[in-house]
């Protein structure tokens, strides 16, 4: 059974529009959800935990529909938006308190052993943390009740590489070690590239790809060097060109490749495909 | 629901709340408008609501595994809870009022059991305007408070009006000696109180519930 069914989701504001959208997100699995500034990601994970209310489609967690059994579907989630920027003159330990209360799997020992790694101080009031840190406190409380899928809004942002490596290897953990699932929105795309299983690509409120990641990437190519040597009929399937001091470069679909004869062909990443796709 | 009414008291409700609650004292005050000492909580009120903006009070909550509904009933209940207390705990200064100065308060309703059936009226309708406006944004805290404080003092002031000027209940009402009238505006300001919150629940957790976060 999928931790996450999203099914021709539609929400229309006067200036935006969340247009038929629909993914999986399979047990045991992460998903990485991309797009550029304003393309909807935000947007969406609000309509599948009804924060917004879509205008039609339906959410299944687990099996279950939402909104129609909200309250057991959040009590096995984990939701994070960004860093704890509640309650700022709060106490970690107060709000800790006041959190655990709500999640009848806390695990205390786990909460205090994140709160460890992190080097998070539990007298320490929220306004007295970083960015970075506030970030791992939203993430300490998260990961501290056994949640069976964790979707989090650009939870890497705002820390040092160095902890993004740690948060991604955590990740791992909890998919391998508790077989949770995690469906986590993001513009740092590097992050993917090292832990994604699967990917959903959403652009201007339309979902343009949702699959196995390796395979999504594996069908571009990124194409570069002199434009003098670059076929006119090729020219006009390059995705993203950019044109520079009769240098050029942008990307391919795997199988328009083949013509690319005399010209540097390399595998493509998440960030070349991200870029060149929103070039158009 | 008792978790959310932690998470209340633990996290949301505004230092001003509990000040408040003192102010009950000033009905020692020998002459003084006594309802405008169970206004001051209304603000202690407001000032929870507004932190509340500051805090990411209701994005959090939302957050956790509650209904939207659930989350107004709480904030209700605290509410109801601020503005009980102060009633209660002016009790015992009207008491000690009518013992040591047995004189009538000549800036309006003397500290009798109808004063505080008037007062549960008037918290009433502070609830059902303010609450219901608030939850159509989630945040907006300004203009419901100020249509809030209207309608109350409009309340308070014609209740004031008609006992003042009916020598009936001029004479039963306002008065420091006891009179079985006023227990029946009390057990009238209980009914009234109760009705007006479930009304002011109702309201507010429709808004609330259409509302996109």
């Amino acid at each position: 059974m999928d931790a996450l069914t999203v099914s021709h989701l539609e929400k229309r504001y006067p200036s935006f529009h969340l247009r038929d959208v629909s993914f999986r997100v399979q047990p045991g699995r992460i998903m990485g959800f991309i797009g550029r500034n304003g393309a909807g990601k935000t947007t969406t994970l609000k309509s599948i935990l009804n924060l917004v209310h879509p205008d039609s489609g339906a959410v299944q967690f687990f099996g279950l529909d939402m909104p129609a059994h909200e309250f057991a579907i959040k009590q096995r989630t984990a939701c994070i938006f960004g860093a704890a920027n509640y309650y700022p003159q709060s106490a970690l330990k107060t709000i800790a308190a006041v959190y655990r209360r709500f999640y009848p799997t806390w695990d205390e020992p786990l909460y205090q052993s994140y709160l460890q790694r992190f080097g998070l101080d539990p007298n320490k009031k929220i306004r007295q943390l970083s960015q970075g840190m506030s970030i791992k406190f939203a993430l300490t409380l998260a990961l501290s009740h056994h949640a069976e899928l964790l979707i989090l809004d650009e939870p890497t942002s705002g820390l040092d590489p160095v902890s993004r490596d740690e948060l991604l290897h955590i990740f791992e953990d909890i998919v391998d070690r508790e077989g949770a699932s995690i469906f986590f929105s993001t513009h740092i795309t590097s992050d993917l590239d090292k832990n994604a299983d699967n990917i959903t690509y959403i652009q201007n409120g339309h979902i343009i790809a949702s699959g196995d990641k390796d395979a999504f990437v594996a069908s571009y190519r990124k194409v570069e060097g002199r434009s003098e040597d670059l076929p006119p009929a090729l020219k006009e399937r390059i995705i993203g060109l950019h044109e520079r001091k009769g240098e050029f470069s942008g990307l391919l679909r795997a199988a328009d490749a083949a013509g690319a004869n005399g010209l540097a062909v390399t595998p493509a990443d998440l960030e070349s495909i991200m870029v060149c796709t929103e070039r158009g | 629901m008792l978790n959310l009414l932690y998470k209340e008291w633990k996290l949301a409700v505004h230092p001003t709340g509990y000040i408040f609650l003192s102010m009950g004292a000033m009905l020692l005050i020998p002459n003084y408008p006594y309802a405008v000492v169970f206004f001051y909580q209304t603000l202690g009120i407001f000032f929870t609501f507004m932190n509340g903006g500051a805090t990411n009070d209701v994005f959090f909550t939302t957050l956790l595994p509650v209904r939207k509904r659930d989350v107004v009933q709480a904030r209700l209940f605290t509410v109801i809870a601020l503005e009980v207390l102060q009633i209660l705990l002016a009790v015992p200064f009207a008491v000690l009022r009518c013992q040591i100065s047995p004189t009538q308060n000549l800036a309006g309703m003397d500290a009798n059991a109808a004063l505080f059936g008037l007062v549960l009226v008037m918290f009433g309708v502070f609830n059902v305007v303010f609450l219901p406006l608030f939850y159509r944004s989630g945040y907006k805290t300004g203009t419901p408070y100020l249509l809030a404080v209207l309608a109350m003092t409009v309340v308070v002031v014609a209740a004031e009006a008609v006992i003042q000027l009916t020598p009936a209940l001029k004479q039963t009402l306002d008065t420091t000696a006891y009179h079985p009238l006023q227990m029946a505006v009390l057990a009238a300001g209980v009914l009234l109180y109760a009705v007006l919150n479930l009304a002011a629940y109702r309201l507010s957790a429709r808004s609330f519930e259409r509302l996109d976060l």
